[in-house]
């Protein structure tokens, strides 16, 4: 690495100040998983600029809050401690080789596998899509994408980790079938679930494209994916 | 446990004494009870910071629920020697809300390009500026550290680290050119690691 010290505690203050891109923040922390002296850095600035936060006003949560914690929580938690007994759907569900061969049979039936493991999961099953994401080649599921019918947000979760070259971005995408091109859905970051308002596109519809793409540090510069397609996937409603 | 509205005041007192790296343990072991202590204690305060950042009360309760989320499955990977049990919760949610906001794109980034192309045009801006902060709390060495700035340099790292601001709206807020922005929050930086090393 040929930074100067000031450059890492630079860069590394952006950071923990929060005026980096979103592909910096990402490279960044990609970066920071194999660098101790990086990470050392970000610690040095949170811990300098914690006191900060005493000059915030604190706000009441709604009371519905903590029940929408609670509840994601016993999700987890109920995944967790199943998986140990003959319960099979959470057993399928944390078996990455048996997801990774169910993808080999088409990844319809691994979209299909994954509605019936996340409504089981989830505690009020809500109606809305579902689309696993898949590697074009292996078929190996990467990402899911969760959405209501009548929310205006997707949710894009992780299955697994992964890494992305510093110089690199990944990229989502749709695209309905009528439209024109695909639309981005911004930058995503490895191994982190991502929020992704809807509202200013049509209303999701049943084989609906799905895609990530490897782009450019920042992005596309263009307005449609120009690197390769590393998962892929279709909406599929959930009953 | 009845739950009764805290004073702001009270809830800081709670937050002293309270022991949150034992808590953290808990969590790793699956105890809810700890998860929900955490959240008593100090939801107040972190929605107040994921607040300021995202500006939408609907969003900065999304950023709690996913930071809550992490604390609760990333309790295990939390290390005491590197840091504060607090501190390091406080890190989840802002993490949360600055990824948000950042991967959103509250802002379109063309518009960097449209302020540096202005920045000529507005140099001759001279006003002096004003305090965009009053530090009201005690938050010590670095109380004096932030006043050993200018004035520019001290309310561009506030606006980004409490406002979320990236560079191109701190410009804005500050009426200042994108490029003199960036030039402040890095030397900014650079003296406050200076005189808080």
């Amino acid at each position: 690495m040929n930074e100067s010290a000031d450059d890492l505690h630079v860069l590394t203050g952006e950071y923990v100040i929060g005026t980096l891109s979103a592909a910096s923040r990402a490279a960044l922390d990609t970066r920071m998983k194999n660098d101790a002296a990086l990470r050392t850095a970000v610690e040095m600035w949170e811990a300098k600029l914690a006191p900060l936060a005493e000059l915030v006003e604190p706000v009441e949560p709604s009371r519905a809050l903590w029940s929408r914690i609670e509840s994601s929580v016993a999700a987890t938690s109920s995944a967790r401690t199943t998986s140990a007994s003959v319960n099979p759907s959470s057993n399928w569900w944390n078996s990455l080789n048996l997801w990774r061969g169910l993808a080999a049979s088409g990844f319809a039936t691994a979209a299909f596998m994954g509605v019936v493991v996340i409504t089981k999961i989830a505690q009020p099953p809500a109606p809305g899509y579902m689309v696993v994401l898949v590697g074009p080649q292996d078929k190996s599921p990467g990402w899911v994408v969760q959405a209501g019918t009548s929310s205006q947000q997707a949710r894009l979760i992780p299955l697994g980790k992964m890494e992305v070259p510093g110089d690199k971005s990944l990229q989502f995408w749709t695209k309905g079938d009528d439209w024109k091109g695909p639309v981005s859905l911004g930058l995503v970051m490895p191994g982190q679930s991502l929020e992704i308002p809807l509202d200013k596109l049509p209303p999701l519809q049943p084989n609906q494209l799905f895609e990530i793409t490897l782009e450019p540090y920042k992005g596309s510069p263009i307005d449609r994916p120009t690197g390769p397609i590393l998962f892929i996937g279709r909406a599929v409603k959930i009953i | 446990m009845p739950a009764s509205p805290a004073s702001p005041d009270s809830s800081r007192a709670d937050a002293v004494f309270f022991d949150y790296e034992a808590a953290l343990s808990a969590c790793a072991r699956g105890e809810r009870q700890a998860l929900h202590r955490i959240y008593q204690i100090e939801s107040r305060r972190l929605l107040g910071v994921a607040l300021r950042i995202v500006r939408d009360r609907a969003l900065a309760e999304d950023v709690l629920h996913d930071a809550f989320m992490n604390v609760w499955t990333k309790a295990s990977s939390f290390d005491a020697t590197r840091g504060s049990g607090r501190g390091w919760i406080h890190t989840l949610v802002r993490n949360q809300a600055l990824s948000v906001v950042r991967t959103t794109g509250r802002e379109v980034s063309a518009d960097e390009e449209a302020m540096e192309a202005i920045e000529a045009a507005s140099v001759a801006n001279a006003a002096p500026m004003a305090e965009a902060f009053e530090i009201s709390a005690d938050i010590g060495r670095l109380d004096e550290c932030l006043h050993r700035l200018d004035v520019a340099k001290r309310n561009s790292i506030m606006l980004a680290y409490l406002d979320g601001c990236s560079h191109s709206e701190i410009a804005k807020r500050l009426n200042a050119p994108l490029g003199t922005v960036k030039a402040w929050v890095k030397r900014g930086l650079l003296s406050l690691r200076e005189c808080m090393a």
